[in-house]
């Protein structure tokens, strides 16, 4: 008989109970060993999944961008000047007066001088009143009137901004223009109006000279109820005016609709108001009381209302028609909008009494729009840029996708492409200004989009003491007993090897 | 050595004096500018939005659906557009199978006014109002199907107002009993805010219990905040109302809404009227104010900068105007006072919060706790496994 079988004295056979299946040691402790070894082979993928993929960013590129500034080059050529004096000595007075923050390099020249880029700003000497047409300027040039010359061209060139007013750079705009009937039902309102018409002639030159720069999207309506939330005040003499404060709660935004919400560009709203017949006509009253001779205001980034006064009808005529826009009122109405959307816009105005022969904007309030606009693309990107580093620093728990990482890089090497163009560019002739604004607004687009990003989502705070409290009941329960019986496992191994050296060895 | 104090005196009142005295181009200033009121504010923003919040949801919570749809209309009333306004409520209070007064949501026992109307628009209503959205809405990182009217496109002359209620407790807000947002990560999507120039100035408010440290971890500047109560301390509703049979709502929103009622597009009261306003008393807590972060004096900050759509509007050639205002607009509905305030004269504000300050010493004792556990844990394992 086998040594580990006992035979019981009833006769049956038994079992060694250290022997049995159920009690084998080794099979045991792989039991338990194959349990700990499932976890450490888990711990891995555990971590990968918890943790968050934050890729790196190109943070020193970034920095870098900080030494950069923004020059454009300015070349202005003199016509008709046989004095070579007088050039030397408009450099100097330009000089004196561009200085370093506007980010200009004026130059000037001789016309007769053969390395005269073609894009140079022209002035002809001649006499009469000054006047500009795109980029030259017609000037009395004689030693005496250089100061003014250079007054007039500092002007011209870096115009002062008001930034307050002036609408934030996108590259798509919607203009919105709405004919606002207050009270149809009254009679006497105004019907409809020839918007394309009035588009065609009187916007579409300008549109068309910023279409470097925005790309419009024109929408129009006419509506026919659109109270006002006051009631404005009566004058003496019959008609009624808007103090000052009425004008800052015109707009009733609440029951108007001005807008269609189809896209998320900015929209500049254009607003034509006809006062309902029982409160006609409505005018601007000033800070003293007395009716104005403006009846048009602008809301500072958002828009420009004109108040239209439809003339009064005879009695003989049905008081009760309603009319369409006359093309008169049109054309006034439509010569305000144009100048509206133009300071809107951020287009300078044509210093003081120079006068012009171009339709919508000459080449100097062009090009000044497009330097100013370029300049502040460039700072806005690079304030983004930065931004977006110190947020994933300073955030430990921001994830930074591969989208993100990739829209980082691209603005970059497009503000880089913009200070120092690529040695595929012929170095001699500098680049354009609409090149560099395509660059300028590519980096701003591509920094926003990459600080937009909705995968970007900082996840939420988790004190240790809740990462604890979630924890411990998943996994203390299922490890405190693993860990109690492997611990008991080691123990009685190391007891029993003791044991079986001791009876081996004291054998 | 006196004559050295003399000569100083001299110079410093001599330079007072001169810089005392307004440059030309101010005195003309001031003239076109002479119907604004005496100390107008000097606000440089060109829109307002506002971000209304009713983070909880069921019957019971109605008083928080009533206290968000009544900041809603205040607000919608002093101007600003439904374009502008964020509101996210679970909207489950109106048409519940248990409102007597089906349709309708009442702020006041006695039902005087229902403020649900048939005018208002809900932009994330039920399961929609979640911590992420919240947060992607501030932050403005949304999907690009996300349609405009459910996004925040403020600017960096958006002045915003965000208004939030529910159940809270230290340091965190309760989202639709599902989940919670804590004071840390309001704090950093303001801050993602300010680094991408999204806001002019932002009035937060806060209506829960422990409401005052939800604002105390905020960072980024121009943040005005105010709540409803300090650390551990509830917030109490208002009055029950027995028809509906539940309270309709809360203490801090009823006596803001009172004081709101006063003010029209045209007012000018300010900020510290309004915390002057405040009374512990009545309200039965201590609401409080932060307002270290805010740049300008509290007196000077108009209540319209905030939750008002006043503009800023140039006339004709370009002679700016100032948003001040002397006619009072015609109202349409009345909020039910109970009784006549008298007008409080500007005061500085009253219940400065006193922040708790979250110190080495309190960040050391909740180590010190995390530790306690893990070494309690780890000598129940040694317990369990060397026993015999």
């Amino acid at each position: 008989m086998p040594p580990h079988v006992h035979v019981h004295p009833d006769g049956t056979s038994l079992r060694d109970p250290s022997r049995l299946f159920y009690q084998s040691d080794s099979i045991r402790r792989l039991i338990i060993a194959s349990y700990w070894l499932f976890i450490i082979a888990a711990i891995p993928l555990w971590w990968h999944i918890t943790s968050i993929e934050r890729l790196s960013l190109p943070t020193a590129r970034v920095h870098a961008q900080a030494a950069n500034h923004l020059r454009f080059p300015v070349q202005i050529q003199l016509e008709n000047v046989q004095d070579s004096s007088i050039s030397t000595s408009l450099q100097k007075l330009l000089d004196d007066r561009i200085h370093k923050s506007h980010g200009l390099d004026v130059q000037v020249r001789q016309q007769s001088d053969p390395t005269n880029p073609s894009d140079s700003y022209v002035i002809r000497a001649a006499e009469g009143v000054p006047s500009a047409n795109e980029r030259s300027l017609t000037y009395p040039v004689r030693p005496a009137t250089l100061p003014n010359l250079a007054d007039l061209l500092t002007l011209l060139l870096a115009p002062p901004i008001d930034a307050h007013r002036v609408a934030q750079y996108s590259p798509r705009y919607r203009l919105a223009f709405t004919l606002l009937n207050e009270d149809a039902a009254a009679g006497g309102a105004i019907s409809g109006w020839d918007i394309s018409g009035a588009i065609s002639r009187h916007l579409s030159p300008i549109l068309t000279a910023l279409s470097v720069l925005h790309n419009f999207t024109i929408e129009s309506q006419v509506q026919f109820h659109a109270p006002l939330a006051f009631s404005p005040t009566p004058i003496q003499d019959g008609s009624y005016g808007l103090t000052q404060e009425d004008l800052t709660v015109f707009v009733n935004s609440a029951e108007w609709s001005l807008s269609s919400s189809v896209s998320n560009d900015p929209v500049l709203h254009f607003i034509v108001f006809v006062p309902s017949a029982s409160r006609r006509p409505l005018k601007i009253l000033d800070s003293n009381g007395l009716p104005s001779t403006s009846n048009a205001f602008l809301l500072p980034q958002w828009g420009g209302m004109v108040i239209y006064n439809p003339p009064t009808q005879d009695t003989n005529s049905n008081t009760n028609a309603n009319a369409p826009l006359p093309p008169s009122a049109l054309h006034s109405l439509f010569s305000t909008f144009a100048t509206q959307l133009l300071s809107l816009l951020g287009v300078p105005n044509l210093p003081g009494d120079l006068q012009t022969t171009t339709d919508a904007l000459t080449g100097w309030q062009l090009d000044a729009l497009l330097r100013r606009r370029t300049s502040e693309n460039a700072r806005g990107a690079y304030d983004t840029l930065q931004s977006i580093v110190k947020l994933v620093d300073q955030i430990e728990n921001m994830p930074v996708g591969q989208d993100v990482r990739g829209d980082v890089l691209d603005s970059l090497s497009a503000l880089e492409e913009m200070y120092t163009p690529s040695p595929s560019s012929p170095s001699s002739t500098p680049p354009s200004l609409t090149t560099t604004l395509h660059h300028s607004s590519t980096a701003l687009t591509l920094a926003s989009r990459a600080f937009f990003s909705p995968k970007m989502l900082a996840l939420l705070y988790f004190p240790a003491e809740h990462k604890y409290a979630v924890y411990s009941p998943l996994f203390a329960s299922a490890t405190i007993p693993l860990a109690a019986a492997a611990i008991r496992e080691v123990v009685a191994w190391r007891k029993g090897r003791r044991e079986r050296e001791g009876a081996g060895g004291g054998q | 050595m006196f004559s050295r104090l003399l000569l100083l005196f001299l110079f410093s009142w001599i330079w007072g004096t001169l810089a005392a005295t307004p440059s030309h181009e101010q005195i003309v200033g001031d003239f076109f500018n002479k119907n604004g009121a005496s100390g107008g504010s000097t606000s440089n923003h060109t829109n307002n939005w506002a971000v209304l919040v009713c983070s909880s949801r069921y019957w019971f919570n109605y008083r928080h659906m009533a206290n968000a749809l009544g900041m809603y209309r205040t607000v919608k009333r002093l101007g600003i557009p439904d374009s502008n306004i964020i509101l996210m409520l679970a909207d489950d209070a109106a048409c519940n199978a248990r409102n007597r007064f089906p349709g309708s949501v009442y702020a006041n026992p006695g039902r005087g006014l229902d403020l649900y109307g048939d005018n208002i628009e809900v932009d994330y209503r039920g399961y929609e109002v979640t911590v992420e959205n919240f947060i992607r809405v501030l932050t403005g990182r949304m999907e690009p199907s996300v349609p405009r009217s459910k996004r925040l496109l403020s600017d960096a002359s958006s002045n915003i107002f965000v208004y939030m209620t529910g159940h809270g407790g230290n340091e965190f807000l309760k989202f639709q009993d599902n989940e919670e947002i804590s004071a840390f990560d309001i704090a950093d999507a303001f801050e993602q805010m300010w680094q991408k120039k999204r806001y002019n100035e932002i009035f937060f408010m806060i209506d829960t219990c422990q409401a005052n440290t939800m604002y105390s971890k905020f960072y980024s500047p121009n943040i005005l905040a105010t709540g409803s109560s300090k650390l551990d301390q509830n917030s109490y509703s208002y009055e029950n109302d027995n028809d509906l049979g539940i309270s309709v709502i809360d203490r801090f929103t009823h006596y803001v809404l009172e004081f709101m009622e006063r003010i029209n597009k045209t007012s000018h009261e300010s900020m510290a009227d309004l915390f002057a306003y405040y009374d512990p008393v009545k309200i039965h807590s201590d609401p409080g104010v932060r307002s270290d972060l805010f740049r300008r004096p509290l007196s000077e900050v108009r209540i319209t900068d905030f939750l008002g759509g006043v503009a800023q509007v140039e006339v004709g050639e370009g002679v700016p105007v100032d948003s001040s205002a002397v006619a009072a607009a015609q109202e349409e509905d009345e909020w039910p006072l109970q009784g006549e305030s008298p007008a409080v004269p500007p005061v500085l504000p009253v219940a400065e919060d006193t922040r708790e300050r979250v110190g080495d010493l309190g960040g050391g004792w909740r180590g010190m706790r995390a530790w306690g556990g893990v070494l309690l844990i780890g000598g129940l394992v040694g317990w369990v496994g060397f026993r015999s």
